[in-house]
């Protein structure tokens, strides 16, 4: 088992210092080499599992073991240098910085990155830095094919790329980098049909190399076509988890959110 | 010409800090206001070595740069544990402290009375600057030496990596990339470089006192980086011009003599105002300030 979340316990105090748990008793194993799924109304708790499997949520009780190693005492850089990356929900590429050195940006944090490697020794680390270049240029000629259209635009700002082609490219900085385990918050949300498809064919391409991907995802259809299993997070706990062939779609409507906010703002009136 | 001289080696003095600002406040997107404790901290240990040690500039340097660099690992600390506003106060907190050791550490840096009669820079052990002009030239080559490795910086994997965090850390930490270790860096380069900028100082002029160290000093460099623009090596440069050479070029407006002074300061205030409300980037930055 790549990934095992066993009993996660979150809780959140509002304003009025009345505490909630979102989270209470998250178990589930993810197989190495699977494509898993989870689904879950808004406020379900989906991203702050993701926060705490990354490391970005350390209030929690319960354990997480990646790939041998317990991650709750690792900071989220180490936890990331294990292998686990992460395209945030919304997550775009980052501005002020061109295309190439977004994507380079993906590759692993090594010695050259230091200042003093700049300086003390200038041609290695312009040597470490060519190898990203053509890693990433690579990665776009496997995403995208020969000739394509990122490949002209490789010094461009990040932010001069539309939001769907900034997702898209999100996805292949994900590929630079050595990856065991991909947690994607909403690959596919707010992208028209075309960056869609495009995203859907970029997550199988990966997959195909052996990487485990794990997917926070409200569409039903994008799901069904390229997971093999969904986990559906219900009520704090995971209800459901099994191959995407069996799921009753049913389990998967009722939404806790209205749960939440009640908890949040509960009877005001 | 000697005047003009003069102008020129303090600007090319805060060529280095502001240069040295834009790396912790323009790339590392955290604001500090202890520049002058490290300037000051390097003018003061700069002194120490000239007075006792008949030792090259680079050797002095070199201890200089490592010092200063050190103590910035307090700042850098700071940074890991303080978010936003509290770490502001921590760099407040550690400029008011070291002004405070510089004022009352009478034995060792005079007190108020500061020290006088600093020797000059030795270069390679042998050859002592004397007179204006070689102080002029080797600030020169100092100030050039500093924006060559801001450039080589700011183009390297490291500055940016710093720029990105600058724009979107949590997104450059889940690349496996340690943020606070790569702010480390930029303060220990930071005050490493504001110390030699101290040591020239100190040289040049050749007396200190804490008050050329004050926290007014540290808003002044801060000023000079976002009137110039922050990321890249071209901002900080102009900003370092128009603090330092339009103060002095205002002297030749022929203002009254009676109200010179003060109407020279009020024009300045108003051109600051001015740039900051038609360029908010600086005159030739490319990004903008935090809003805060």
């Amino acid at each position: 088992m790549l990934l095992q979340l066993k009993d996660i316990h979150t809780s959140f105090t509002n304003s009025r210092n009345e505490t909630f748990d979102l989270l209470r008793g998250v178990s589930l194993d993810i197989e190495e080499g699977s494509i898993t799924a989870l689904m879950g109304g808004n406020g379900s708790g989906k991203t702050t599992l993701f926060n705490i499997i990354s490391g970005f949520h350390k209030n929690y009780s319960g354990s997480v073991i990646f790939d041998g190693h317990n991650l709750k005492r690792l900071p989220p850089h180490a936890i990331a240098s294990l292998g686990i990356g992460r395209l945030f929900q919304g997550g775009q590429l980052i501005p002020g910085l061109t295309l190439l050195e977004n994507l380079q940006l993906g590759a692993p944090d090594t010695n050259d990155n230091r200042p003093l490697s700049s300086l003390l020794k200038p041609h290695q680390t312009r040597e470490a830095d060519l190898q990203k270049k053509n890693k990433a240029i690579e990665s776009l000629i496997q995403l995208f094919g020969e000739g394509n259209k990122y490949l002209d635009k490789l010094y461009d700002d990040g932010s001069s790329f539309s939001y769907g082609a900034q997702r898209l490219l999100s996805l292949a900085r994900l590929m630079i980098g050595d990856h065991k385990l991909l947690l994607l918050d909403e690959p596919t949300s707010g992208v028209n049909q075309q960056f869609f498809d495009t995203i859907k064919s970029i997550i199988t391409q990966i997959a195909s190399t052996g990487k485990t991907i794990f997917f926070i995802e409200h569409n039903t259809k994008f799901i069904r076509d390229i997971a093999d299993s969904c986990a559906i997070l219900s009520d704090g706990i995971i209800t459901e988890h099994c191959p995407t062939d069996n799921i009753a779609w049913d389990v998967a409507k009722p939404l806790s959110y209205n749960t939440l906010i009640k908890q949040l703002f509960h009877e005001q009136s | 010409m000697l005047y003009i001289a003069h102008i020129l080696i303090i600007l090319n003095i805060y060529i280095i800090l502001v240069q040295a600002a834009n790396l912790t406040i323009g790339m590392s997107n955290l604001l500090t206001l202890c520049q002058a404790a490290f300037y000051g901290i390097g003018a003061y240990l700069g002194t120490l070595f000239l007075n006792q040690f008949n030792i090259s500039f680079l050797a002095i340097a070199a201890i200089v740069m490592t010092a200063t660099g050190v103590t910035s690992l307090i700042i850098s600390f700071a940074s890991i544990r303080l978010k936003g506003d509290f770490f502001i106060f921590a760099t407040l907190a550690f400029q008011m402290i070291v002004f405070t050791i510089l004022n009352n550490w009478t034995t060792v840096t005079g007190g108020p009375n500061g020290i006088s009669g600093i020797p000059s820079i030795k270069i390679f052990g042998l050859i002592q600057l004397k007179g204006i002009y070689p102080h002029l030239i080797f600030s020169y080559v100092v100030a050039a030496a500093t924006i060559l490795l801001m450039r080589n910086i700011i183009r390297s994997p490291f500055g940016r990596t710093m720029r990105a965090i600058r724009t979107d850390e949590i997104a450059v930490v889940a690349t496996g990339r340690n943020a606070s270790m790569y702010k480390t860096w930029a303060f220990f380069i930071s005050a490493a470089l504001s110390g030699v900028a101290g040591i020239l100082y100190a040289s040049y002029i050749p007396y200190i006192d804490p008050s050329n160290f004050t926290l007014d000093e540290s808003i002044f460099i801060l000023s000079a980086l976002f009137i110039g623009g922050i990321g890249n090596i071209k901002g900080p440069l102009l900003g370092a011009v128009f603090v330092v050479v339009i103060p002095e070029l205002l002297r030749f407006v022929g203002l009254p003599t009676d109200i010179a002074a003060d109407l020279r300061q009020i024009i300045y205030g108003l051109s600051l105002i001015i740039v900051m409300f038609c360029r908010p980037q600086g005159i030739a930055g490319v990004l903008q300030p935090s809003n805060r």
